[in-house]
Order: C-alpha cells, then sequence, then structure tokens
C-alpha cells in the first residue's frame, strides 16, 4: 500500500517538474522525485530483508534527495544562469502529450509485464516516467533542465531496477551512483563553458 | 436524524468561521497581528443591519441573483456525504448533480456580475465564466475515479464505502486523484493562485470584481455564498480521501470531521502565504496540470489496477 503511494508521488512530481518553468523549483521537483525513489527503495528493502538495497536507500537520498540539488543550485548560481525556463513545448499542448504518453507506455509495458510475476504496476509506471523525462529533457533549450532530464532518467531506470528485480548486485548500484558522480563533474565543466558564453553574450 | 441535521447546521454555523480561520493564519504567518476568529460573524452582522442601495441601472435581476446564489449551495449541503457511521440520509446525486448545481449557482454570480453594467462586473464575470468552464470537466473526471475505485457512482454513497474500505490496492490513483481535486478546491473558491480574495485591484479581481456593486443584505447573502461553497469543497475532500473516523461514536465522529476541515483550512492558508497569483493567461495551465492528474488517475486505475 505504502508502496503503491509512493510510486504514485514519484510520478506525480515528475509530471508537476514537466509543467515548471522556475530553475530552482525544478530542482526542488527533482529532489522531491529522488527522495520518494529513496524512500521506496528503503521500504523495498525492509520488504524483502536486503540489507544492500537499504543501504542503496539511504544513499540515494543523500546524494540525489539532497547533494546533486544543492551542487546544481549553487553552480547555477556561481555562474548566473537563466532561472526562467520556459519550455518549447507550450503548456496547451503538453496537457495533450502526457496522457497520450502515459497510455501509450501503460500499454507498451504490458507485454513486458505478462512475462513477469509480481510487482507489474512498478514496471509500467518506470518505462513511463522514463518517456516523460525524455520529453522533459527535449522540451527545454538550456543546459540545466537538460541536465535534470538526465536525472531523471537515471531515476526512472533505478526505479525499474529496485521493483523488477528485487534488488540489483550492490556493486552494480555503487557503480551507478559512481557513474553519476562523474556526470556531475563533466556537467560542471559545460556549465562553465554556457557561463562563459553567457558572459561573452551579456 | 438528529446527527444530520445538526451536521449540516454546524456546517453551515462554522462557514464563516473557516474563512476567518485561514485569514487569521495568514496574518500570523506574515507577521501581523491577527485578525479575530469571530471576524466572519461580525462582517455579516455589520452587513445586515447597512441600508441596501441598488444602482439605478440595475434591473430585477440584482435583486434575485444573491438568493439564487446561494440555494444552489445550499441544496448540495443537504446531498453531501454522512460525517457519522449508520447514517440517517445518504443521498444518490452523483458528480453531475453537484457541478451542475454549483454552475447554476456560479451563473446567478455572473449574471449579477453582468447586471449592475459597470465595468468592473462584466470583466469579472467574463474571467469567472473562463475559470469555472475549465474547472468542470477536470471535476467530473476526479469525482468519477473516486467514485469507480468505492464502486458506487452516487458521492455520498462512495464516501461511506471508501470508509469502511479504503483502497489500500489502488494507493496511486487515489492519490493523482487527491491532488486534482485540491487543485479544484483552490480555483472553484478563488483561493491564490487563480484570484486573491482580499484585493480590489483591477488586474487581480474575479471574485470581487462580481460583488463591487452590491451592499447591504445582498452582500452579506453573497459572502455567506463563498463561505459555504468552501466549506462544500472542504468536506467533500475530507470526505472522499480522508476517510477516516466515521465509526467512532456520534460526537466524537463530528468533532474528528470539523477537525479535518480545519486541517484543510490551514494547509490552504499556508499555501496562500507562500505562493504568488498567477498570471490569468496562465491559470489554464494549472487547471491542465489537474485535468491531467484527473485522467492519470483514471488510466492508472482502469490500466494497471494501482
Amino acid at each position: 500500500m505504502m508502496v503503491d503511494f509512493f510510486i504514485g508521488l514519484f510520478l506525480a512530481s515528475l509530471i508537476t517538474a514537466i509543467f515548471t518553468t522556475r530553475l530552482f523549483r525544478l530542482l526542488l521537483w527533482y529532489s522531491f522525485n529522488s527522495l520518494t525513489l529513496g524512500i521506496l527503495a528503503l521500504l523495498i528493502g525492509f520488504k524483502i530483508d536486503d540489507g544492500a538495497m537499504i543501504i542503496t536507500g539511504i544513499v540515494t537520498i543523500i546524494i540525489k534527495a539532497v547533494a546533486i540539488p544543492y551542487f546544481l543550485k549553487s553552480f547555477s548560481q556561481k555562474f548566473h544562469f537563466v532561472r526562467q525556463i520556459t519550455p518549447n513545448v507550450q503548456t496547451h499542448h503538453a496537457i495533450m502529450l502526457v496522457p497520450a504518453i502515459l497510455v501509450f507506455t501503460f500499454y507498451l509495458s504490458q507485454p513486458v509485464t505478462n512475462m513477469m510475476s509480481g510487482n507489474t504496476n512498478y514496471v509500467a509506471v518506470s518505462i513511463s516516467s522514463l518517456f516523460l523525462s525524455l520529453m522533459l529533457m527535449m522540451e527545454h533549450k538550456n543546459v540545466a533542465p537538460k541536465i535534470i532530464g538526465f536525472l531523471s532518467i537515471e531515476n526512472s531506470l533505478f526505479l525499474l531496477g529496485i521493483t523488477a528485480t528485487n534488488g540489483m548486485p550492490m556493486l552494480v548500484e555503487l557503480g551507478i551512483f559512481f557513474d553519476l558522480l562523474m556526470a556531475i563533474i563533466v556537467i560542471n565543466l559545460l556549465f562553465h563553458r554556457e557561463g562563459f558564453q553567457g558572459a561573452k553574450d551579456a | 436524524m438528529i446527527a444530520y441535521i445538526f451536521t449540516i447546521v454546524v456546517l453551515l454555523l462554522i462557514a464563516p468561521l473557516l474563512l476567518s480561520f485561514i485569514k487569521s493564519l495568514k496574518m500570523f504567518l506574515l507577521f501581523k497581528r491577527p485578525a479575530s476568529l469571530l471576524q466572519g460573524y461580525r462582517n455579516f452582522s455589520k452587513l445586515m443591519h447597512k441600508e441596501t442601495i441598488i444602482s439605478k441601472e440595475a434591473s430585477s435581476i440584482t435583486r434575485y441573483a444573491p438568493f439564487l446564489v446561494l440555494s444552489p449551495l445550499l441544496v448540495i449541503m443537504f446531498f453531501l456525504p454522512p460525517v457519522v457511521h449508520g447514517a440517517f440520509y445518504v443521498s444518490f446525486v452523483d458528480a453531475f448533480t453537484i457541478t451542475g448545481l454549483i454552475a447554476l449557482s456560479t451563473f446567478f454570480l455572473m449574471l449579477l456580475g453582468l447586471d449592475s453594467a459597470s465595468a468592473f462586473g462584466g470583466m469579472g464575470s467574463s474571467r469567472e465564466a473562463f475559470i469555472s468552464a475549465l474547472v468542470e470537466p477536470a471535476m467530473v473526471l476526479t469525482v468519477f475515479s473516486v467514485s469507480m475505485m468505492a464502486g458506487d457512482l452516487g458521492v455520498a454513497q462512495a464516501a461511506v464505502n471508501l470508509s469502511e474500505h479504503f483502497p489500500k490496492e489502488h494507493m496511486a490513483s487515489f492519490l493523482f486523484a487527491g491532488i486534482s481535486f485540491f487543485i479544484l478546491l483552490l480555483a472553484e473558491n478563488g483561493r491564490i493562485p487563480i484570484d486573491n480574495p482580499e484585493t480590489h485591484l483591477e488586474l487581480t479581481m474575479v471574485h470581487e470584481a462580481m460583488i463591487l456593486d452590491i451592499t447591504g443584505v445582498y452582500l452579506a447573502i453573497i459572502e455567506t455564498a463563498a463561505s459555504v461553497k468552501f466549506v462544500i469543497f472542504a468536506s467533500l475532500f475530507v470526505s472522499l480521501f480522508i476517510p477516516f473516523g466515521l465509526q467512532f461514536s456520534v460526537p466524537i465522529a463530528i468533532a474528528i470531521f470539523i477537525v479535518k476541515l480545519f486541517a484543510v483550512a490551514f494547509v490552504v492558508g499556508f499555501l496562500e502565504v507562500n505562493m504568488a497569483k498567477l498570471r490569468l493567461f496562465k491559470v489554464p495551465n494549472l487547471l491542465g496540470i489537474a485535468i491531467v492528474f484527473a485522467f492519470l488517475s483514471l488510466i492508472t486505475f482502469y490500466v494497471l489496477g494501482a
């Protein structure tokens, strides 16, 4: 029951992030999204009594819900980013597009879920959130929201990992976290470049 | 029977109290000295004693409309979901009836705004028509989705079913419906992201613009109607989405219900302090999000069963 509730919150925060037009609010929704993901990992970890998944849940909350949004916020303040991020897809088009994506992916995942036993909803939700975060990447021109879209893709893959497989090996998950930290460093360089160009344009 | 009538009377009595509670909560959070909780009743009695002046351009509609604004809402009060277990009367009305009655009340409010032939009234009426036209589809979708989970089309019976058998297996779609209904609650009552109930600024008024020209008893009736509308939405929200505490004995159940109403008012007031009012042309976006969530709730229920 609680797992269903947090899956709902996960999807809801992602949809709200798609409609957001302010950078810091977007970071807040991303942080909330990761927080629900971490709580989900903890809940499932306690349910199947998997110590590794509990550790991953705690690490998720610390890194994704607190550290990454904080660093992105301080970077964007340091490089004076444009904080008003208007999506290329207009909201009244997105209102039609988002339910269409959801219906499409819910039906798309049915052949996959027919092969599985238990937790079938979670696979559908994670595939649909994958597509929604792709849309979040597509609809923005600036770098910062594109990065949030990338991180949300990572989140939805993580959700797929914890719900569909009853826990990946710990080593893989920690490897993913290190990958993510590397990505953040690369992103920092990108920010540097964009901030430099922005300074030149201004 | 006694509990049924007592509940309606109590709801009518605490209606002005809830709105003044929101107001004083906001003032408290902004470090102002909060207004008294009884301010709503004071305003009502002050307006009842005032002389009623009607604009000389106004037709007879101004004389009828305030009563026709209030009466559909009073009718809904009798059809609200019961707050106690084994209630005397469980109404049969569904989402269409409730939205229709609210739309009837809004229609006469818009006529009242147009009738005095002032520029403000027409502007307010057109904005109100715009907002309420966007609210209705989302409202019908949301209530139907909840009815689907509860297994009954009647709103009151659905609330009773939900309290007896909470939809644990449908938590995700239940959550989406709750988010959608909360946005509608803010929109229909003219709270801050949609409309600011406190200003008299030309750019921001919706509800205030329509009632700018009326005074005295008629204004008292319209303000009562506004507070009754808030109570209706809050108690629908409470009995559909927080359906706990009905199984206790009658006085405790009613007390729990009132506490939940105040909790909803607290959340609304807290949001109002932390939010800026949306530009009027951004309002369809917010209501579009409400429609997305209502639709999402339906398809999650149908396709995934979650």
